[in-house]
């Protein structure tokens, strides 16, 4: 189909500037406006996912230049990204062939930017407005019990780098989880992997950060590669544009994000990301204009 | 264009014979490439005829197979329903004519010669029952017009002296690739009287051509290939800048 380059130049400025702004990949914002575009889901998740690669690269060079990554919990990690990616992927080409991509895609989409919009505007309001968090009594009870939990599992290892012990198990679950999200969303899953390294897994922030960049940039790369191999899916001029405009909203935006507070920042986040999440909602609550819709096949 | 009409009218006058045809059309090409930047194309067929009549140009794409998905209720919300494969229909279907085309020519013969844009053959996948099939059909039509794939036009052709005559065609940007065909037909008193076919292909070309190529017919190597494109890509950009601050 025919997609104008400037407003997908823009996108991904968009959300680079948003990324920079606040220091979060930004994954979770390209695939919906892409889909708001009208660009099919699969080219959408695909070609997001070869855009965080490029966009991933050059952050994840300096951190290994820096040694901030465990490179024996990113290669568990990855280990278990490339089985739920591929996974995922052969997921995508089954609900593609029944038709039922796009509702998927959609409806992770309105649960994963409500939690993260939701979340993120609550505490960025407490910090706006100075307003002290409840004690949550049962978080870290929870935390606590997970802990114990693994610690009961196999394959126990230690993990220098970051000067940890657990079971390969923990990781390598973490990271199917957040491959299956790649595959289906074209997120590379930060959002979900730095919390749970932080909290549940006791990695120094340092190492958290680099570690789960690592995993996300080869991560995101296995995808792309798949979705191209068993989808053909991935529309090489659409990631290009999106990894140019990208790489230079993050620079806008990172230079102004310094000179801005980071709280205030949050909240312009948090709004976006709700504004996407009820857009979704309302488009599938509306009357659509037209009931039939067409889609045609390659040849 | 200017060429080409001059050169038909002098071959017209100094070839009475030729002159006798009843019809001649002139494709203004043979190909049409599309390119990155490809946003549609106009295309002239220039020809000639014996006397005053009305014409009818029917520009018809190659077939393709398009998945038609119809909304469904889920609770509050509107999801992708029922989805039904139709194939056989053209990609494309242009009508063009001297005057309103049901003007000229009675029902029968518009439907001998094709020339109702919702009475094109459609074959749906699976078999369906022939009211629920009608719904699809009807469906398929409505988004082709709504969408400027099918449409009929009474301006596009302008006669000259009731001998030539010239064609303007205008293609979209989302052409299916293949072969197209340019029938030309001349009506009098409500039959066709004069027939003539012509054809164009329409192809990727340039850095399109082989990216599609690669991204279909090695689609695993192309996926490495790029993806690896993207990350170097992505590396020198957010490099370049740093060195330039230092």
């Amino acid at each position: 189909m025919d997609v104008n380059i400037v407003l997908i130049l823009f996108y991904g400025a968009l959300v680079g500037f948003l990324s920079g702004l606040v220091g979060v990949g930004g994954g979770f914002l390209i695939t919906p406006l892409l889909i708001f575009t009208g660009i099919p889901p699969i080219v959408a998740v695909s070609s997001g996912a070869a855009q965080m690669a490029g966009t991933a690269s050059g952050a994840s060079y300096l951190h290994w230049r820096h040694g901030n990554i465990d490179f024996k919990m990113g290669l568990i990690l990855l280990i278990g990204s490339w089985l739920g990616g591929g996974f995922g992927v052969y997921l995508a080409k089954v609900l593609l062939r029944a038709g039922q991509f796009g509702n998927v895609v959609v409806f992770l989409y309105v649960i994963l930017l409500g939690f993260i919009g939701v979340s993120m505007l609550i505490e960025s309001l407490r910090a706006v407005f100075r307003i002290a968090a409840p004690a949550a009594v049962d978080a870290p009870a929870k935390v606590s019990l997970l802990r114990k939990w693994m610690a009961r599992l196999p394959w126990q290892t230690s993990y220098p780098a970051s000067g940890v012990r657990m079971s390969a198990l923990g990781p390598l679950i973490l990271g199917a989880a957040v491959g299956v999200m790649t595959s289906l969303m074209g997120v590379g899953g930060g959002f979900i992997m730095v919390p749970v390294m932080i909290y549940v897994l006791k990695m120094p922030t340092k190492i958290v950060v680099g570690t789960s960049l690592f995993q996300l940039l080869f991560t995101t790369a296995a995808v792309s590669v798949m979705q191209a191999g068993v989808n053909h899916s991935v529309d090489p001029f659409l990631a290009l544009v999106l990894i140019l405009g990208s790489v230079l909203g993050t620079k806008l935006g990172a230079r102004l994000g310094a000179r801005l507070p980071a709280e205030k920042l949050r909240l312009i986040l948090a709004l976006v990301v709700v504004a996407v999440a009820i857009k979704m909602v309302v488009t599938m609550l509306l009357t659509p204009e037209h009931i039939y819709g067409m889609t045609v096949e390659v040849q | 264009m200017l060429r080409r009409v001059l050169l038909l009218s002098g071959w017209l006058l100094l070839n009475p014979a030729w002159a006798d045809e009843p019809l001649v059309v002139v494709p203004e090409t043979s190909q049409v490439n599309i390119t990155t930047d490809f946003e549609g194309t106009d295309l002239k067929a220039v020809g000639s005829m014996r006397g005053p009549a009305d014409l009818v140009i029917k520009l018809v794409g190659p077939p393709q197979i398009a998945k038609l998905s119809r909304e469904a209720k889920l609770g509050p919300f509107w999801i992708e329903g029922e989805t039904q494969k139709l194939g056989g229909a053209p990609s494309l279907l242009f009508l063009y004519a001297t005057a309103p085309i049901a003007e000229i020519l009675p029902q029968a013969e518009r439907e001998k010669y094709g020339l109702v844009l919702e009475g094109v053959p459609v074959r749906l996948e699976p078999q369906l029952q022939a009211h629920a099939s009608d719904d699809w059909r009807k469906a398929f039509f409505r988004i082709k017009e709504r969408q400027g794939y099918y449409h009929e036009d009474d301006t596009a052709i302008r006669v000259f002296g009731n001998r030539l005559f010239i064609a303007d065609m205008r293609l979209p940007g989302d052409l299916q690739t293949g072969t197209y065909t340019v029938e030309t037909l001349v009506v009098k008193s409500g039959k066709v009287v004069g027939h003539d076919v012509g054809h164009f292909t329409v192809r990727l070309a340039g850095i399109e051509r082989r990216v599609w190529n690669a991204a279909h017919d090695h689609s695993w190597l192309f996926g490495g290939l790029f993806t690896l494109l993207a990350m170097l890509l992505g590396f020198v950009l957010n490099a370049f800048p740093f060195r330039r601050a230092r």
